[in-house]
Formats: structure tokens, sequence, C-alpha cells
């Protein structure tokens, strides 16, 4: 008998056996302890950056660290493509759409507290460097736990988006080029147009909203974080949603 | 039992499986016969739902193989070699198969043994030859033990101990009353393991019968004569068809050896050889087929012979 439990399992089972989770979740633990530690080290009160956010600077490393769990999302599904073993996997589970719902859910609950932990002890490594600076925090600070708790909300939510490309589009260089050119690239470009309706709209874009949700100070003419989350969690419905039609209906 | 009604399977305008029937029936072996394009691949992956019929419909037990609650425990199918992520052990690749069903682990175990891959068991697929990576992909087959089995080209790639596996493999689990569908584009490799033939050409059914029926079918027997004087042969058998194989060898059918020797023997037309040769297989399936073969070589050797 499938259960909905079971085929998680098998998702879990194939996420940890594959080396490329490994080094992607290790990237990305890396740059984000990294970059934070670097900012920390080098960071000086007189330098021009005190009205920096502090979470925003401490973890400047998780935008590059977003595209290594990023492209972790895609592998998860494209990368099954690639070799044919989406035949084998839709073979097991062929009402098809248990398996896109139990990779979604093994790769949120794997990304996220990996992200929300590694975004704390970033934090606190950076504070080693930062207690006699203006950038002094801690974790009890106003706002500060929300911006970690966002971060990581943010990294992962982007992440799912790049899952649901890459279950949708069934290419991995395919994903990858949507992801940074339709998720990364295209809000900078579309911010150069002069239209204020645009520009309203782009603070809702995933990569926008996923900014708001870092940040412990409120950013000038940004939607609440509340409403940032509801717009990332609304987009990676959709980037869910397309699979989700698609995927039942097309030949494999 | 597996069975297929007025399957259809359309690409744009280019018809690939058209109005196909049949059933697949437990306890033997069905070979599933075709020239290379035949729509044999197309087929087995309508059964198995991963490509939706234009029309019909194929069950499995009565139901769309994607109805059951357990699908691997009804078909264990192979189709293409390589279904399986390359960084992956392979054990790992059929533990997260298993785990979808509820497999136990001394199951992945069992299979692993039964494939004999038990001592590459824990090494990455990335490594493995072609006939070890049909072993896996028969492997996955049979995890769910499944009532049917469905392989695609099984012995493709296979050295002579693994073909040899595979044909006293799919004996015993017809012997255990599974249904066993197996396709293939080569006759008489599907002969020694099928009772039941399911032969297919464009996308339609040409044939659906047995071994035996086939045989039957395919013909009288030829006699395989070689003379330095052919000409002279023919002239003397003016009803016999001949096939001029090399020059001085022919193909004769129509008479039999005795009568050839005869005739020769009376107008002193010297023989070098004088063989009765059995109906062949792969001739009846080539003449079944002749008309549905995608690609078709110029066979400049061989000229037909009419009757002189």
């Amino acid at each position: 008998m499938i259960t909905p439990v079971r085929v998680v399992r098998s998702e879990w089972h194939k996420l940890w056996t594959v080396r490329s989770t490994w080094v992607t979740v290790l990237t990305a633990v890396a740059l984000l302890l990294g970059v934070g530690v670097l900012m920390g080290a080098t960071y000086t009160s007189d330098g021009g950056d005190s009205d920096v956010d502090t979470v925003v600077l401490t973890l400047y490393g998780s935008q590059l660290g977003a595209v290594s769990l990023a492209v972790l999302g895609i592998l998860v599904t494209a990368g099954e493509y690639a070799h044919g073993l989406i035949r084998a996997s839709l073979t097991a589970v062929p009402r098809r759409l248990p398996v896109l719902w139990a990779k979604a859910a093994v790769y949120t609950v794997t990304v996220l507290p990996l992200s929300l932990v590694t975004a704390v002890v970033t934090f606190l490594t950076a504070q080693v460097f930062l207690h006699d600076t203006d950038q002094a925090a801690s974790l009890t600070d106003d706002g500060v736990l929300r911006a970690l708790a966002g971060n990581a909300a943010g990294v992962t939510l982007l992440g799912v988006i790049a899952l649901g490309l890459g279950a949708a589009l069934r290419s991995v260089p395919g994903a990858l080029g949507a992801f940074v050119g339709g998720v990364l690239l295209l809000p900078e470009v579309l911010g150069m147009l002069p239209y204020a309706a645009v520009d309203t709209a782009l603070r809702y874009f995933p990569t926008q909203a996923a900014g708001v949700l870092g940040s412990a100070t409120p950013l000038p003419d940004a939607p609440s974080p509340g409403a940032a989350l509801l717009a990332l969690t609304l987009w990676a419905a959709a980037a869910l949603a397309v699979p989700a039609f698609l995927l039942p209906r097309r030949d494999v | 039992m597996i069975r297929a009604e007025n399957l259809t399977k359309r690409y744009g305008n280019r018809t690939v499986v058209q109005d196909l029937g049949f059933t697949v029936r437990p306890g033997t072996v069905t070979g599933f016969l075709g020239p290379n394009g035949a729509g044999k691949s197309t087929t087995l992956r309508m059964i198995l739902g991963l490509d939706a019929p234009t029309r019909g419909r194929a069950t499995v037990a009565g139901r769309p193989y994607a109805a059951h609650p357990a699908p691997l425990t009804q078909v264990g199918a192979l189709l293409e070699a390589r279904s399986v992520h390359p960084g992956r052990t392979a054990r790992h690749h059929l533990t997260a198969l298993a785990h979808t069903h509820g497999i136990p682990r001394s199951r992945v175990d069992r299979v692993l043994s039964l494939a004999g891959l038990t001592e590459v068991a824990d090494r990455r697929v990335k490594g493995f030859s072609l006939g070890m990576g049909q072993r896996l992909g028969i492997a996955a087959a049979l995890l769910g033990d499944p009532a049917a089995v469905i392989l695609d080209e099984p012995v493709n790639g296979l050295d002579p101990e693994g073909v040899l596996w595979i044909r006293t493999l799919l004996k015993s689990l017809a012997a255990e009353g599974r249904t066993v569908l197996v396709s293939s584009h080569l006759m008489s490799e599907t002969a020694l393991t099928a009772d039941h033939l399911i032969v297919i050409g464009r996308g339609r059914l040409l044939a659906d019968t047995t071994v035996e029926e086939l045989v039957r079918s395919a013909g009288g027997a030829t006699v395989k004569v070689v003379t330095p004087e052919p000409g002279r042969l023919r002239s003397l058998l003016p009803s016999a068809r001949f096939t001029e194989e090399t020059p001085g060898t022919l193909l004769v059918s129509g008479p039999g050896a005795p009568e050839i020797g005869r005739a020769a023997a009376g107008h002193g037309v010297p023989l070098h050889q004088l063989t009765p040769q059995p109906p062949s297989l792969e001739q009846a399936f080539l003449d079944l087929t002749r008309d549905s073969v995608e690609y078709q070589a110029e066979q400049p050797t061989e000229h037909q012979g009419a009757a002189a």
C-alpha cells in the first residue's frame, strides 16, 4: 500500500543518498557562516555602514547560499529527469502527485531548520567580533530573532520556487536558467522601468520579499514582514501549482 | 493478466500504436515482438501508465495500473535499462523504491541476491556495466514480488551468462504462475523462452499466436543445394522456387530433398550438397514484419530466383 508517509520516507532516502545534497547544503552553510565571519571581522564603526541592518549585514552570505540551495531544489525534481529515474519513481507511485508533495515537504523540512540554525550560529559568531562596534546586538533585541527566522524562511521559499521550476521544466539547466533569469535578475531589470506601479509590484517579488523578511529594522517603502511572507508563500505555491497541474497530464 | 483494448497512441499526426488489442495470461511467458520502432516500448509504457493512450485502455488484473493501491505488487517492470541516479548505490536505489510500498529491507537484500548483485550492492551505479545495470533493473522489477513482470528488451547488453540467467528466470517466474511479458526484436531469442507470441509492426497487431503455430505457418521447409550447374537444376524443377544465396548455392522451396536428388541424378547434374533446412522462425518473423520495418537495408547478395 502506498501511503503519503511512505512516499515521504522514499524521498527522504533519495535526498540523502546522493552526494549533490551534501555538496549544496554544506556549500550554503559555509557561505553563510564564512561571509558572516568576514563581515564581522572586517567591520569598523567608521566605515560608513552604520545604517545597515545588523542581521542583513551578518547574513550577507545568504544571498549566495540561497543560490546553492536553489540548485538543490532543482536537482531534487529536474535531476530525476536527467537520469530517467523519474520513470522508476512514477512507476512506483503512478498517481504521481504524492511524489511532488513529498519532494517539496522533504526539501522544506531539510532546508528550513538548517538555514535557521546556520543563521543563528552565524549571527552569534559575527557578534563575537561586533560586540564593541555600533552593530553590537543580541538575539533578544527587537526584531533580531524574527529577522533570523525570516531569512531562513525566505531562503527556503526561494528554494521551493526553484524546486517547482525544476518539476515544471524537467531540465536542470533550463530550471537553473529560469531561476537565475526569472527570479534573481528579472526584478532588477524591471526596476529600471520608470513606472511607479511596477516599483510597487516589485516589492512583492520573491527576492524583494525575502529581503524584507531578513531585516530586523523595517525597510523604507517596503511591505510589512507579514505581507512579505504571504507574498513569498504565494509565489512558492504558484511555483508548485504549475507542475502539480502538468505532472498528471504529461507522458514521462 | 494484462489486457490491451483498442490501445492507440498518436504523437501529433504520427500514429505509433493503433487499435492494439491483446491479452497476456498468467503462467506462461509471452513474447512481445516487433522490429525496432514498432511501438513495443510505447505500448509497455501505456500499460504502466507512464504514457496516456490517445484512445483505448490497458488494464492489469482488471484495473488500470495506476488504480491499484500497491502497484509494485501487481506489475514489476524493466523499461529502459537505466532509470537510476548514477551517484546512488544499487542498495539505496532499491531501498528508496521499496519505501514507497513499505517493502522491508530483507526483500531488498533478497532481490539483490536474486540478481547476483550482492557484492556490488554498495557501489555507486555509475561504475556498473551495461549488464549490471540491466540486472539492477530486473532486481527493481522483482522488488514488489509482483503478479506480473514486464521486461523491455531484457537481454540487451547482457553477456552469454546473463542471457542464460534471463531465460531461466523468465521460465521460473512463469512456472510460479506469474504473468510474464517480454519484448524483443529478436525472434530466435524469444522463441527459446516464450510460449505465446504477440507480434506487432508499425503499431498494429500482426499476430497473436503460439510459437508452435507460427512454426507451422512458416511454410514448408527449404532445401539447401550446392551445385556448379544451378541453371540446369532450375530448368529440371519448373515448379520449385529458388533463392540463390551465393553463386552456386540455392535455397529450394517446393520439392523435397529426395525429389531434387532424383532429378539431378537422372540428368547428371552434380550436387556438392543437398541439405534439408528446418523452417526458420526468424524467416517467419521477417515475412510477418516485412512491410512494417522502419529502415530496410538493401541486400545486394540475395537474388530472388523465379521459377525458370
